[in-house]
């Protein structure tokens, strides 16, 4: 029992890890069909901007998110005016030209670093970083808790803003039918704007937060960037509950797998990217899809 | 569907004639020894690779304005081609190909890292041009071809040797045998021969030591709790991985969070470097690592290296800067001892140079029937205060082991 | 179609003559243009005429290589492994392919993405494979001559091979399905099928020049075939170049292949090299997404209707 409680507690947290890098993706791809290669860049950028607020001004990494948030959400835009608007729009289904867009900016947001920073391995260390707390006799990091902490409120915000404010649901109308949005009244194009703002600067608020967990060189992103397609493509790409609820199913595979088969933890990735291939045959709505349609079913059978 | 071809013939032309135009036989000039090398200076080895381009070019300078070299009688200068592989191993492979074919140098000066190594190693074999390499350990490279020499020793030798470590400290009282051992790796040749340095030690003294677990991991794992969740559960006594370095500081960090306690722990080569310290703070204290050089090594000659560097460049040198120069100098050396700069000259006065005024442990460097350099090396421990002692081999000690490790 | 084989054989002709006059750096730099072509033009197959975007095309280079060397390693000459590894490559991709094609747009490519990161940890992890340390082919079994010819042979082959596979019927399937795969299918063309057997082709041309590259190279690690980046720049060079024609990705192959060269020999571009591909994949994405070859037809046109000659599109 204890067992099942450490895989459970510690797949929990690292889900808290896997969503906090995935939510950003999740948000730009919901409204705008575009899978953002360029995440990885930013999530390493978002890094490397609380690295030198914290040697350079001594901020604390999660107090820098005050800054990091607003500056990304504002470069966020500023990529989508100056680029992503001028994308022909291909009918319906996401284009090519925009991953390949994306992963060119990535590839210039790289150099960028190379150039400012150098490949020097980079790391931040504070005083909590090496502690640990007792959860449900389970011994955790204090940075582990704390990305869990922002992650869940970075749940919590983004369902708030979805459902409750005149943004948050014409995020949703426009993630649904763009079209029709637009015949509503929604100006898309603003929308857009703000939500690759939004879906910036969450890729870069989690980098902030990686950097507390990490070293990390210019390259960082890449391995985060192939589980988050992962967690998105279980999530059904349009629902942001889906990534947290892909988030921990993830986790869980890994942790069950980990502690209680024999097989390489090496494997671990291969774990994620068939895992990953199943979802998206299996399930092309995603978990949360499925779920949905799942109760559906249910519901129809009990009133019948 | 005219214009298509068209278009396809009127492009090809103009290639053509673009890659004509940047063939162009070179002259060759008397007096000069011509050395080629090849390094990662852009891309992800760059930080290393950059690091040996400047200790080459350091060290073939030193040489060239201290009159150069006396070959058969000759005075001569070097003459360097350093080109850049950007950290690909086809490039990697495809320049040293170009540089034997084409500029015709008389000697090749190998790259850093095992990978691009391992990939340029095949080429000396098809020209018969000597090669020696001061950035590849993977024993798999040597002994191929007769024309291919390294200095750094293999990687199994430094697990050997931080076993024979543990070994002492058992003789010594400080630990008690049995010791079990958990065994991590990263999942690369690296990992690979590390794991067999400690695979034989360990079959030739039972008794003394047994792998409790082995595991190996992919670089950059994003999360170690499985990882180490597992290593945990076997109850081990000594922690010994082989890691790069973002991976030791994850990995350590969680190890700390953990509150995991192992008698004795190693990363391998990690440990003492500067980016580990400021990463990881009190928590890399007593780590011991192995390391192909140090600069700590109570040499005379180590000594002189370390102000010289440090005079020259501000900074104090890293292992890579160290060997980087001594694969310069035992070049040099060999090239004095050759009676000709034919090829085959060249290699045998290879096979055969004995530096005794190594900078490298044991202080003295020579290539063994394989090609590569076996040396012993060195162990440090880190103490408390960003100390960093030598504790093994004891001629070159410089402060006492501290195991166990203390229980914080 | 004359003028087209007559040009093909001459191309030919010339490059496999060029060894006689031209230095090895040249030649390695040809070799290394002709691997790109086979690559882009191969992928091209699948991505540009039928539209399937895939980004794990590695996997195909890496199950070509590694069976080359295998099986030269057990005592086959090289050059007898070449159908195995097409044969083999072409079966994975069916068995890849046969699920994920249910998957549209760049659901699909996902997928393909995350069967070449898996591929590629298996194969690592995987001891026959040699692992981690990767392998070496047998020793003597190099011959630069013979190695280029080969390469550049394949090159013109596969390029033929689009040329002749555009004009057919076959080809026309394919465009339908890029354009419009529900009008297609309620057409007659099985998507399926179509999909299934240019993927199939188009690895096993893939793979062939994989065994190649690992002849010439003659050492594989999983981390070099089978690399996610090598996976996205054979995307690139047909996109650069003109998605779905026949001399784009030749043009886009060329255009890296001199990029790579011109790199290497300038100190300033050297460091900059990620802000060039990137600088480069932004422009032609937000320019012309027809590639160079549709920046290079538009200006044809425009310049053509300056002098107010009507000509008919021969596109």
């Amino acid at each position: 029992m204890n067992e099942i409680i450490t895989v459970l507690v510690n797949s929990l947290l690292a889900a808290g890890l896997y969503a906090t890098m995935s939510y950003g993706l999740a948000v730009i791809y919901g409204v705008m069909r575009i899978i953002n290669l360029a995440h990885a860049g930013i999530l390493m950028l978002g890094a490397y901007a609380t690295l030198t607020l914290n040697s350079r001004l001594g901020m604390d990494p999660f107090l820098s998110l005050v800054v990091v948030i607003p500056v990304f959400f504002g470069f966020g835009v500023l990529l989508y005016l100056t680029m992503i608007r001028r994308l022909p729009r291909s009918s319906g289904g996401p284009s090519i030209e925009s991953l390949l867009l994306l992963f060119g900016v990535w590839l210039v947001l790289q150099n960028l670093a190379y150039a400012i920073w150098t490949g020097d391995t980079q790391s931040i260390l504070t005083r909590y970083t090496m502690k640990s707390v007792v959860l449900l006799g389970v011994r955790v990091g204090i940075p582990t808790v704390a990305v869990f902490s922002v992650s869940a409120l970075s749940l919590v915000v983004l369902q708030l803003v979805l459902r409750r404010t005149y943004l948050g649901r014409a995020i949703r109308a426009v993630t649904q039918n763009r079209d029709a949005a637009m015949i509503a009244g929604v100006n898309a194009d603003r929308i857009s704007a703000a939500a690759f703002g939004i879906g910036t600067a969450f890729a870069a608020s989690a980098g902030s937060m990686l950097a507390t967990m990490y070293a990390f060189t210019p390259d960082f992103g890449r391995s985060f960037l192939l589980k988050s397609f992962c967690i998105i493509v279980l999530a059904g790409m349009e629902s942001v509950a889906g990534v947290a609820a892909g988030a921990f199913v993830l986790a869980l595979l890994e942790n069950f797998v980990g502690g209680y088969t024999t097989l390489p933890t090496s494997f671990q990735d291969a774990l994620s990217f068939t895992l990953l291939v199943l979802a998206l045959v299996a399930f092309p709505q995603g978990l949360v899809g499925a779920f949905s349609r799942a109760t559906q079913r249910w519901r129809r059978l009990g009133r019948a | 569907m005219k214009p298509t071809t068209r278009t396809l013939g009127s492009v090809l032309l103009a290639a053509s004639a673009a890659f004509a135009a940047f063939s162009g036989p070179l002259a060759a000039a008397d007096g000069v020894i011509k050395v080629g090398a090849v390094l990662p200076v852009t891309g992800k080895e760059s930080k290393i690779g950059g690091a040996y381009k400047q200790a080459t070019e350091y060290a073939v300078k030193e040489i060239n304005d201290g009159g150069g070299i006396t070959v058969a009688g000759k005075p001569m200068k070097i003459e360097l081609t350093l080109l850049d592989d950007t950290s690909d191993a086809a490039k990697s492979a495809q320049l040293v190909e170009q540089l034997m074919t084409q500029q015709k140098v008389d000697v090749v000066l190998g790259g850093y890292g095992s990978h691009l190594v391992q990939a340029q190693s095949v080429v000396p074999e098809r020209y018969g041009i000597p090669y020696v390499s001061g950035g590849a350990g993977a024993r798999g490279i040597y002994g191929r071809s007769k024309w291919v020499f390294g200095t750094l020793s293999p990687v199994d030798i430094l697990s050997a040797t931080q076993m024979d470590f543990l070994s002492s400290l058992v003789a010594g009282g400080k630990l008690k045998k049995p010791l079990k051992i958990a065994l991590l790796l990263e999942n690369t040749e690296h990992g690979k021969d590390y794991a067999q340095g400690v695979h034989d030690y360990v079959k030739a003294h039972p008794g003394e030591f047994s792998i409790a677990i082995e595991e190996n991991f992919e670089l950059n794992t994003p999360d170690f709790k499985p990882l180490l969740t597992r290593v945990s559960a076997a109850k081990a006594d000594l922690f010994m991985c082989d890691a790069h370095l973002e991976d030791f500081i994850a990995m350590h960090r969680l190890y700390t969070q953990m509150g995991l306690y192992y008698q004795m722990v190693t990363y391998g080569a990690r440990g003492a470097d500067a980016a580990a310290r400021k990463a990881l703070g009190p928590a890399t204290d007593y780590i011991f690592a192995s390391g192909w050089w140090s600069e700590l090594l109570p040499y005379p000659q180590v000594k002189a290296f370390n102000t010289k560097w440090k005079a020259a460049t501000g900074s104090d040198p890293q292992w890579y800067h160290a060997l980087a120069y001594e694969t310069v100098r035992v070049l040099a050396a060999a090239l004095s001892k050759a009676p000709s700069l034919k090829p085959e000259a060249i290699r045998s006065a290879l096979a055969a140079v004995d530096l005794k005024d190594s900078i490298l442990p044991g202080g003295q460097l020579k290539f063994s029937p394989s090609g590569q350099a076996i040396l012993p090396f060195v162990v440090t421990q880190n103490k408390p205060g960003d100390k960093v002692d030598i504790v093994w081999p004891a001629a070159s000690k410089t402060g006492d082991a501290v195991a166990p490790v203390p229980k914080s | 179609m004359k003028t087209r084989g007559v040009f093909a054989a001459a191309a030919l002709v010339l490059l496999l003559a060029a060894p006689r006059f031209l230095e090895r750096g040249t030649l390695n730099d040809i070799w290394n243009v002709a691997f790109a072509v086979i690559l882009a033009s191969a992928w091209n197959l699948l991505g540009g005429f039928a539209g399937q975007v895939s980004i794990g095309y590695s996997a195909f280079i890496g199950i070509g290589a590694y069976t080359t060397v295998l099986l030269s390693l057990a005592g086959w000459h090289p050059y007898a492994t070449l159908p195995v590894s097409a044969f083999l490559s072409a079966a994975f991709s069916v068995i890849v392919g046969l699920p994920t094609f249910r998957l549209r747009g760049p659901y699909f490519t996902i997928a393909t993405i995350g069967v070449s990161e898996a591929v590629r940890v298996v194969a690592a992890g995987v001891a026959f494979t040699g692992g981690s340390s990767g392998l070496r082919m047998p020793a003597g079994s190099f011959d630069f001559q013979r190695d280029y010819s080969a390469m550049v042979v394949l090159a013109v082959l596969v390029v033929a091979l689009a040329a002749w596979i555009q004009a057919s019927p076959f080809g026309q399937a394919l465009r339908a399905i890029r354009q419009d795969i529900d009008a297609a299918e309620a057409l007659g063309v099985h998507s399926t099928k179509y999909k299934v057997l240019v993927h199939a082709l188009s690895a096993a041309l893939v793979a062939l020049a994989g065994s190649l590259f690992a002849i010439n190279f003659q050492y594989i690690s999983p981390n070099s075939v089978f690399d996610f980046r090598l996976s996205l720049s054979i995307v690139l060079m047909p996109i650069v170049g003109g998605l779905g024609t026949v001399a784009g990705p030749v043009l886009g192959a060329l255009l890296f292949g001199y990029l790579q060269i011109k790199l290497l020999s300038s100190p300033a571009l050297r460091d900059s090299y990620l802000f060039l591909y990137g600088g480069m994949l932004i422009a032609v994405m937000l320019f012309e997404p027809r590639g160079l070859l549709g920046l290079y037809r538009r200006v044809r046109g425009r310049i053509t209707r300056s002098f107010s000659r009507p000509v008919p599109d021969a596109g």
